[in-house]
């Protein structure tokens, strides 16, 4: 173990230079892979909680009274597709309506419990369910209107589903940029010491004695700048949770169940910016000596 | 049984183009061998065969009756170990001194200290420049840095050590001493082969020479002569 500390101490040494700037496009490079996960991770947050709160409001007609409406209720929590239902009652509705409009007296006054509509909100298991179990109810009886926001979800869901595949795409770009970055400093680093090498294979040096310092600062520079990149990323995540703005937590779209605290993602995620420093530095190494050993 | 031996070899960096053609000779154990002929000719191609930077096209090129290009890219620096090479151009490192460039042969196969301590100086004395030990290349004379490759090449004992053009970059005196040098080497039980151009030197020691032109062998004597 020594030994490779003095390996790396004698680089950076002598390349102080070239140690700082190898650190400095790989810590951007994993800061950037690490911002797009955490901004894939986010847009599939907002667009969970959005569709959570996704409902159907039934508004009833005035005739239709509590007697009819309650076991109507009833009937729909029968359903399947149903996950919950909440009754507003026409006196529910009027506070509702003075909590929203506490700044207009005038409004208010003008206002009582007859003129407003009794309503129930609908929440389905499946969001795509919505859609379908809105042009049921439109036809029952004692109904006046249906509400569904449906263009305001179908639009955050595209665009979250765009933001998910540009993301994707960008995390691969990423991290073919940072293989690439690994492997151009290391030739740089080889072609420097090109007699060096030419010299140690003459004298019959085992490809290990001069595959090995490199291999050691392909890992170290690539794991160091993950490192750097991954302090930033938990930084964000714990701004993040103190301000609280997802009070469940982080979801992901590919496990719809769970709901993660913000510090421990990105906990989650700066170990795996580190992992993949660590291997995209090892296979980065690996390929950039491989064409020095051709005998 | 030879022990080396070059059957047949053709060799074309080019297609159709011959650097060596059909060329056949064996070398025993402890001989001293000349290669000669004009550049171009060929000898560094067969020092590049011998060392096995290049591989021919057709033919073998057999070392203690183990045909070289099927070496193993593992068992390469084996093999290069039985190899001394030494160069026209030195390639010494300069940033290392004259004890460090000696001891790299012996670190890149994982000696230990107290053996590295042992051989340098040894080999340093035997070619006469253990007092300049601590000396960077770059303070050298041209003819101490050929004895530095030399120490160099001799550090982990070679069966063959090769001298390409090694009097090439230094003034006859010199080359004099490098080639008793040489001398001195196989007397000692190492087979050197040494590739040059220089007529005086062959002229001077009358061993074997082994003469190539445009690809061609074209004389192989012992006790020869440059332009016999």
């Amino acid at each position: 173990m020594p030994k490779v500390w003095n390996i790396l101490k004698n680089y950076i040494q002598k390349e102080r230079l070239m140690t700082i700037s190898n650190i400095l496009v790989m810590g951007v490079t994993f800061l950037l892979l690490g911002i797009f996960i955490e901004v894939v991770v986010l847009s599939q947050t907002m667009l969970k909680y959005l569709e959570d709160q996704a409902q159907i409001t039934v508004f009833f007609k005035d005739e239709f009274g509590e007697d009819k409406i309650i076991p109507f209720k009833d009937s729909l929590l029968s359903d399947e597709r149903i996950s919950e239902v909440t009754y507003i009652s026409k006196e529910e509705a009027l506070k509702i309506f003075k909590d929203i409009n506490q700044d207009q007296p005038v409004l208010l006054e003008s206002i009582s419990a007859s003129v407003l509509p009794a309503s129930l909100e609908i929440k389905t298991k499946k969001i795509t369910d919505l859609d379908g179990l809105t042009n049921e109810l439109q036809s029952k009886d004692g109904v006046e209107e249906v509400r569904f926001y449906k263009d305001v979800i179908q639009k955050f869901k595209s665009v979250s589903n765009t933001v998910y595949i540009v993301g994707f795409i960008l995390v691969v770009v990423f991290f073919l940029i940072s293989y690439s970055v690994i492997i151009s400093s290391l030739r740089t680093a080889i072609n420097s010491r090109g007699q060096e090498l030419e010299v140690m294979r003459l004298v019959g040096a085992k490809d290990s004695y001069i595959t090995k310092p490199f291999m050691y600062q392909g890992v170290f520079f690539s794991t160091i700048s993950a490192f750097l990149a991954s302090i930033i990323v938990f930084i964000l995540g714990f701004v993040e949770s103190k301000l609280g703005v997802f009070s469940r937590g982080l979801s992901f779209g590919f496990l719809p169940k769970v709901f993660m605290n913000p510090v421990i993602f990105s906990l989650i995620l700066a170990f795996i910016l580190i992992l993949s420093g660590f291997v995209l530095g090892y296979f980065g190494s690996k390929a950039a000596v491989k064409k020095y050993l051709k005998y | 049984m030879s022990q080396i031996e070059f059957k047949n070899v053709t060799k074309e960096y080019i297609p159709g183009n011959k650097v060596l053609d059909d060329v056949s000779f064996s070398i025993e154990k402890g001989e001293f061998i000349f290669i000669i002929g004009p550049s171009g000719a060929g000898k560094s191609t067969i020092i590049k065969l011998l060392t096995r930077e290049e591989k021919p096209e057709e033919g073998q090129v057999v070392f203690n009756n183990q045909d070289i290009s099927n070496i193993k890219p593992e068992e390469m620096p084996d093999y290069r170990r039985k190899i001394g090479v030494v160069y026209q151009d030195y390639k010494l490192l300069n940033s290392k001194t004259v004890y460090d460039n000696v001891a790299v042969s012996l670190e890149v196969v994982d000696s230990d200290e107290q053996e590295i301590k042992s051989v340098v100086p040894n080999v340093l004395s035997l070619v006469g420049l253990l007092d300049h030990s601590s000396y960077y290349p770059q303070e050298l004379s041209g003819g101490e840095k050929q004895r530095v490759a030399i120490a160099r090449a001799l550090a982990h004992e070679p069966d063959v050590l090769i001298a390409d053009e090694a009097t090439g970059m230094i003034d006859p005196d010199v080359s004099d001493e490098i080639v008793e040098l040489l001398e001195k080497i196989n007397s000692l039980g190492t087979t050197v082969i040494m590739a040059t151009h220089d007529q005086r030197i062959v002229d001077k020691l009358t061993k074997r020479v082994i003469k190539i032109q445009k690809g061609k062998l074209v004389s192989d004597k012992k006790g020869g002569k440059y332009r016999a």
